[in-house]
């Protein structure tokens, strides 16, 4: 299903040259913490490079730690290299997402970060961001809020996914896609998920089939719609209690 | 040579007839020289060249990091703290400490690993997520961490100052242990400390910990404090068990209003008497030991899964202002007001003036204003010091291998009263090998004074040391 309501929650690839003045996610990145002249400052030390195409790289494990990121669109992933050199998918971040935190430890980043689709992110350099802190002081503690957020984010995330069952864990996931839409304003129960079947089982440590078996009763107990990547929630309660352990209200289908 | 002891013999050995006859008023050796022979003859110059001989040892580094801020007075304490509601004041001293980091670890090669760091009191998590997102990010710039797998990254946390969510953050940032202040669960207790905190934030606390997956869990605990008996405590360490932390620290209150005025806050008449405490003292311990818990030594008791109570079994426990680690060999680094540095053979400590910390810090001085550099005699007693608190045995070949000493001969006197201790039954000398007994682990602190050069002066000059009671 390919509605009309879905589209409109579809992020825009934004042009690659709009400023933070122009740009719809400043109210939950940096240029919260500025003024207008303050803003072009800020504007100045960032950024923004040509999009990177699906499957490229924005840094990868080892790599020195110099700068973090900021989704502007697209998607990123996160993995890291197993000793077996298996990939283990380590986060997925949306529009308006901070990545890159991993290095703040080692000053090594200990993930790598690759497009799931055709991406745009804003890079923030720690030097110039420090040089321009000496004159906003509200801007550094707003980076370092924001970061402490992120970090928060993926801590819980990770926890809530560890100690889950299958249903629990991808109800979770959507739960947690879904909330991640409303804080940029969008649509709560109608998203696409841009990363693949086999993304999502390596990410939530699940068979591909068991990802697709739960999918499937997910919609047969009409807790959700899906057609491919599109998902649409029609019962938010439903996958609320799926998330906690709660047994689902929703009726089998 | 049997040198690994069994600490299921402990049992019920905590002895408090032993403990009377024994206890004396001592240092806590978390340092040797202690504290007492800094002085402030002690040269920016004396410092330098010890992080020159620290640079050319190549040894690791550990870190301790002092965040002296508090929301309201506990009366008991006697840390270096100041109470504060100001976000500025705060905000003005993280600034401060951040200049110091960029400083000292200047002095430092850059490619030291730093296996160990700690984040203490005060109450460091007093500080914002955003605040202690910089710090951790500043440290981590400027020194070497490794990796949250190999390293022993540990903070004090008030569990008032802290929910589940924060408990996220701090292991995102990567600390792998935590130590939560809880002293006592009655409730008349924590009224007359001003510290009430209930049993519910603890186990939420708790929870979230095992959740985040923290490798280890202290609690610190204090006996002597108003309106505890017998009675109360073993309710506490009964509710202490359900937790079931790795770790316990046990302390002793001492009450010296004199020297820490808001210790006069406490209702005196409500403290219990000597006898009580140390009844109160062997009742919890041997509680401890029942439950399964191994005592460490010096006030520690741990799971004997846990790190510290494999290393002491394996004879790699070590001390130093932290308490026991399981960390050799690091020359530790203090950043912040008060903070302690051991570099190579020197000890030095920053000044315990907040105002003058920070003004040095704004004029880009050296914030360390006293120190001591060891001499060779130092060194072999401190090793005999930590040998006998860490692995509760003096092995004589060792340090005489280790500096090239007839140990008969550096310590003629000594060894007689050594001999006076294993005829009371604190030591036992086997095949050339002082053990201590499991009695005599209770009043250890009194065998190494016989080590310190320095205690006799200090005996005559009237310092008052703490005691097990």
């Amino acid at each position: 299903m390919s509605s009309e309501h879905d589209c409109k929650n579809r992020v825009p690839t934004r042009n690659i040259n709009v400023s933070c003045t122009d740009c719809s996610l400043n109210p939950i990145c940096l240029p919260v913490a500025v003024n207008d002249t303050q803003l072009e400052e800020l504007d100045n030390i960032i950024k923004r490079s040509k999009p990177m195409k699906k499957g490229e790289h924005l840094f990868r494990a080892s790599d020195p730690f110099a700068s973090i990121y900021a989704v502007r669109s697209g998607t990123i992933k996160t993995y890291s290299v197993t000793e077996d050199g298996e990939e283990q998918v380590t986060g997925f971040y949306l529009p308006g997402e901070v990545l890159g935190v991993d290095g703040i430890s080692t000053n090594i980043h200990s993930n790598s970060a690759k497009a799931l689709e055709t991406a745009a992110v804003c890079e923030i350099p720690f030097e110039k961001l420090e040089f321009l802190s000496a004159k906003i002081p509200s801007l550094q503690r707003h980076f370092f809020q924001l970061m402490s957020k992120e970090i928060q984010a993926d801590q819980q995330l990770i926890m809530l996914l560890s100690k889950k069952s299958a249903e629990e864990r991808i109800a979770s996931l959507l739960l947690s896609i879904s909330t991640r839409h409303t804080k940029r304003g969008l649509s709560a129960s109608g998203f696409r998920l841009p990363m693949s079947r086999n993304d999502i089982g390596n990410f939530l440590g699940l068979a591909v089939e068991t990802v697709s078996r739960v999918f499937t009763r997910l919609q047969k107990q009409g807790v959700i719609h899906v057609d491919g990547k599109e998902v649409e929630v029609l019962d938010m309660q439903g996958l609320c209690h799926m998330a906690n352990g709660m047994e689902s209200n929703a009726k089998s289908a | 040579m049997h040198l690994v002891k069994e600490n299921s013999e402990l049992g019920s050995l905590w002895d408090s007839e032993f403990i009377r006859q024994h206890d004396v008023a001592g240092p806590r050796y978390t340092s040797y020289p202690t504290a007492l022979q800094f002085h402030e003859e002690f040269t920016h110059q004396d410092y330098l060249d010890a992080v020159a001989r620290s640079n050319a040892s190549r040894m690791p580094l550990s870190l301790y990091i002092h965040l002296p801020f508090c929301a309201s007075l506990c009366y008991y304490c006697a840390c270096n703290k100041v109470i504060t509601q100001s976000d500025e004041k705060k905000r003005f001293y993280l600034d401060a400490l951040i200049k110091e980091i960029r400083m000292k670890s200047a002095d430092f090669d850059s490619g030291r690993p730093v296996y160990q760091m700690h984040w203490g009191g005060g109450t460091p998590t007093y500080f914002s997520e955003a605040e202690l997102t910089e710090l951790w990010f500043e440290v981590g710039r400027h020194f070497h961490l490794v990796d949250a797998e190999r390293g022993e990254y540990s903070i004090e946390i008030d569990p008032r100052t802290m929910t589940p969510d924060k408990l996220g953050l701090l292991k995102g940032l990567g600390f792998n242990r935590i130590s939560l202040g809880i002293q006592d669960f009655d409730q008349r207790v924590q009224e007359a400390i001003n510290r009430v905190q209930s049993y519910q934030q603890i186990e939420e606390l708790m929870e979230a910990s095992r959740n985040y997956h923290f490798r280890s869990v202290n609690f610190d605990l204090i006996y002597g404090l108003p309106y505890q008996s017998v009675a109360s405590v073993r309710g506490t360490i009964e509710q202490v068990i359900e937790l079931s932390p790795d770790r316990i620290s046990l302390f002793n209150y001492a009450h010296l209003p004199q020297r820490f005025k808001s210790q006069g806050l406490l209702p005196e008449e409500a403290l219990p008497p000597a006898e009580e405490k140390l009844q109160i003292l062997c009742a919890a311990s041997n509680q401890l030991l029942e439950a399964g818990y191994v005592y460490i030594g010096m006030d520690h008791f741990a799971k004997p899964t846990d790190e510290l109570a494999l290393a002491q079994a394996a004879g790699s426990l070590h001390r130093n202002f932290q308490g026991y680690t399981t960390f050799k060999d690091a020359d530790l680094v203090g950043l912040g007001v008060s903070s302690i540095s051991l570099i190579n053979n020197v000890y030095c400590q920053n000044t315990k003036s907040i105002s003058e910390y920070q003004g040095l810090m704004e004029a880009s001085a050296s914030p360390i204003i006293s120190g001591v550099m060891l001499s060779t005699d130092d060194e072999i007693r401190r090793e005999v010091i930590m040998s006998l608190l860490c692995q509760n045995w003096l092995v004589p070949a060792q340090i005489e291998e280790h500096f090239g000493i007839v140990f008969s001969e550096y310590f003629r006197n000594e060894i007689m009263e050594l001999n006076g201790f294993v005829q009371e039954g604190l030591l036992t000398h086997q095949g050339g090998v002082y053990n201590v007994t499991p009695k005599g682990r209770l009043v250890v602190r009194k065998i190494c004074m016989l080590f310190d050069i320095y205690l006799p002066q200090h005996m005559k000059d009237g310092v008052r040391f703490s005691r097990v009671l």
